[in-house]
């Protein structure tokens, strides 16, 4: 997942990276600037094109500071709300972009460079590459080879800087470190931006990334579940009408293409690893609070296509979950389909005969409809 | 040599003794896998279900001749898993786990290709023969022999696809789940010759999602075989994740986009400009298939 850029540049500065010097401000919370203007107020989002997204304005006193502070909390930008703005003072220089990325058919480290950094780097046509083991050293043998033709005054800095992210990237297993605009000139390097994409399967063996998403709870509300409780549960719209409780990644994402594309608002994705419920109702009872806590939710889709699982058991735990879960008061539509789909319609005619049961998804999906009008 | 996999190819699992292994070692062989061998850790056991069970990999494979191996193990044990595999000179690799870390899997992978070995994994539910054997957990409700060779990144939406093609009559020649890992063995680009040049094979099917850049070298690949010779296959593709949340990993560790990278918009141009026919539902893409296969 990518962090915010106000974490990746708390990493770059561990590091030994230059940041420009800045503070992270929530709402409510008082900002007393300090030093000179210009500064930035960047809107503390996980996403990319945030600049042209509205989500960056250069301010050039203490007054325009506030406004766009007022301004960008509380926004949305791309599906995720601004909680927190970066406000640093801004940089100046030449701009350059320099990053690094795995390489999966490689094999290995991509180091990149460009002379020509900037927010539309990636229509650029002159950025240049080096495939590289996973090695420090390596990598900045190829940085120094990429920035061969920068100037005296701070290619020594440069690729020392190259160096350093290299060090970072393989230290901390990332996938992603990318500096763009790195500003150069007189005064060395500094890191205008900063785009770091974490390994969350790493996190048993990268404690200090652990801790870094469990500072920001709200920014990282689904990566910090996903640790927590072991499965993936994304919240996709706040307002959303249809909770999810889906299993596979694929097969909950098609789900979710297909439902909007109809008009409908799902509220969540879900990928709940039917295979490791394990005969305990805990997961789904967890999953069926969150969505019962939504405010616009209007009925529940059930989706599961069983490899492995057996249906049987699986209708018999989200019967124990729906009766342990009393805060949940919408209509739910399950749509079973696979091994011991038959055993399933019976325990749920059973236990739960409000409920319906379909084995065509459009069949499925018109019922989820028809309850969310 | 995954094309060249049939019930005779004699199979090793790794961690046969688990409470996962013996299960899918029972599921497998129930489906027509030749299952030569096991390994585990304890050795207290000789056999487990009929399955001779050695220490290790080299024992199995000087006992027992296996080229082709599944490895049931957790994700912090697949990097020496693999390792051990390789060592005996197997020549595939299956590993299911989930959650294995990237820079594992680029350690895997430079392994894999130092030997000339084939991985599929990290993460996958596998591939199949569909009416010979399969390696893995494919759904037996899902496999049908018939012509549609299946590449997918997502286990359950090739099985619910695969599972529709079946049940419209069309089956499968061969199905090959690449997983949603970023690094992984095979990828989709390297299973386009295999696949053009499998003759049981009359079309591809392509279960792509959000993420990375699979599908866009798949597409290059496939305008560069079609520009040399008269490969003509018709390929289809679903892609998942159009309405994926930005900067957050939807389920599978690969299925991540930020700003241009990875975009639906990207893959979807990218393969209908080689040709593929590109579906935004499932049952479009099945009733174009068996439109076009069936007709």
């Amino acid at each position: 997942m990518l962090l915010v850029e106000a974490d990746g540049k708390a990493l770059f500065q561990q590091a030994g990276i230059q940041v420009p010097a800045g503070v992270v401000v929530g709402k409510g919370e008082s900002l007393a600037l300090s030093g000179a203007g210009p500064w930035m107020v960047k809107a503390q989002v996980p996403v990319g094109g945030r600049g042209k997204a509205g989500g960056v304005v250069r301010c050039v006193d203490a007054e325009a500071v506030h406004a766009a502070l007022a301004r960008q909390l509380g926004l949305r930008l791309k599906g995720h709300a601004v909680q927190a703005c970066l406000v640093e003072q801004a940089a100046a220089g030449m701009e350059r972009y320099l990053a690094l990325v795995i390489d999966p058919a490689g094999y290995g480290v991509r180091a990149l460079f460009s002379a020509a950094g900037g927010v539309d780097i990636e229509q650029a046509d002159n950025v240049e590459s080096r495939l590289c083991p996973p090695d420090a050293d390596a990598i900045a043998a190829a940085f120094a080879e990429l920035a061969a033709r920068e100037p005296d005054a701070w290619r020594g800095a440069l690729v020392a800087t190259g160096r350093r992210l290299a060090g970072l990237m393989l230290s901390h297993e990332l996938l992603l470190a990318e500096i763009n605009p790195l500003f150069v000139g007189g005064h060395g390097c500094v890191a205008g931006d900063a785009k770091v994409v974490v390994d969350l399967n790493a996190f048993d063996r990268q404690p200090e990334l652990a801790a870094l998403l469990r500072a920001r709870p709200g920014i990282y509300a689904d990566a910090v579940r996903k640790l927590d409780e072991g499965f993936d549960y994304v919240e996709l719209d706040p307002e959303g009408e249809v909770g999810l409780v889906t299993t596979g990644a694929g097969l909950s994402m098609m789900l979710v293409d297909e439902m909007t594309a109809r008009g409908m608002k799902p509220l969540n994705f879900l990928d709940i690893r039917t295979g490791q419920l394990r005969g305990s109702p805990a997961r789904l009872i967890r999953v069926l609070e969150w969505i019962a806590a939504a405010p616009r939710v209007k009925v529940v889709l059930v989706n599961i296509f069983a490899g492995i699982t057996d249906l049987g058991e699986f209708a018999r735990l989200l019967a124990d979950a729906v009766e342990q879960t009393p805060a949940l008061r919408v209509p739910i539509v399950a749509r079973l389909v696979g091994r011991g789909a038959a055993e399933a319609r019976r325990v749920l005619s059973e236990r739960m005969p409000g409920l319906a049961v379909e084995e065509e998804l459009d069949a499925a999906l018109a019922r989820v409809a028809r309850a969310a009008a | 040599m995954i094309a060249t996999l049939s019930r005779a190819t004699p199979v090793l699992m790794q961690g046969i003794s688990g409470r996962m292994g013996r299960s899918h070692a029972a599921g497998m062989r129930a489906y027509g896998t030749n299952i030569v061998a096991g390994t585990a850790t304890r050795d207290d056991l000789a056999e487990i279900d009929g399955v001779p069970v050695f220490r290790d990999c080299a024992a199995a494979v000087a006992a027992t001749g296996a080229v082709a191996s599944i490895a049931m193990v957790p994700p912090a044990d697949v990097r020496a898993a693999v390792q051990e595999a390789l060592e005996a000179g197997i020549r595939l690799v299956v590993t299911i786990a989930e959650g294995v870390p990237v820079h594992d899997a680029l350690a895997v992978g430079r392994a894999v290709r130092a030997a000339g070995a084939t991985w599929v994994g990290p993460s996958t539910p596998g591939l199949a023969v569909p009416g010979e054997m399969k390696l893995g957990f494919l759904p037996d409700a899902a496999l049908r022999p018939g012509p549609v060779a299946i590449m997918s990144k997502s286990g359950t939406l090739s099985y619910e696809i695969g599972w529709r093609l079946a049940q419209a009559g069309l089956g499968q020649s061969l199905w090959v789940g690449v997983g949603g890992d970023p690094v992984k063995g095979v990828r989709f680009a390297d299973l386009l010759d295999p696949f053009l040049s499998h003759a049981r094979t009359a079309a591809i099917v392509l279960v792509g999602e959000v993420g990375g850049d699979e599908e866009e070298q798949f597409a290059a690949a496939l305008a560069a075989a079609a520009a040399g010779a008269d490969a003509a296959k018709p390929v289809f593709a679903v892609i998942a994740g159009q309405e994926a949340k930005e900067g957050v990993a939807m389920g599978h560790a690969g299925a991540l986009t930020f700003g241009a990278t990875g975009t639906m918009h990207s893959k979807r141009a990218a393969l209908e400009q080689a040709g593929v026919r590109v579906f935004a539902t499932m049952e479009r893409l099945v009733a174009d298939c068996v439109a076009r296969l069936r007709g």
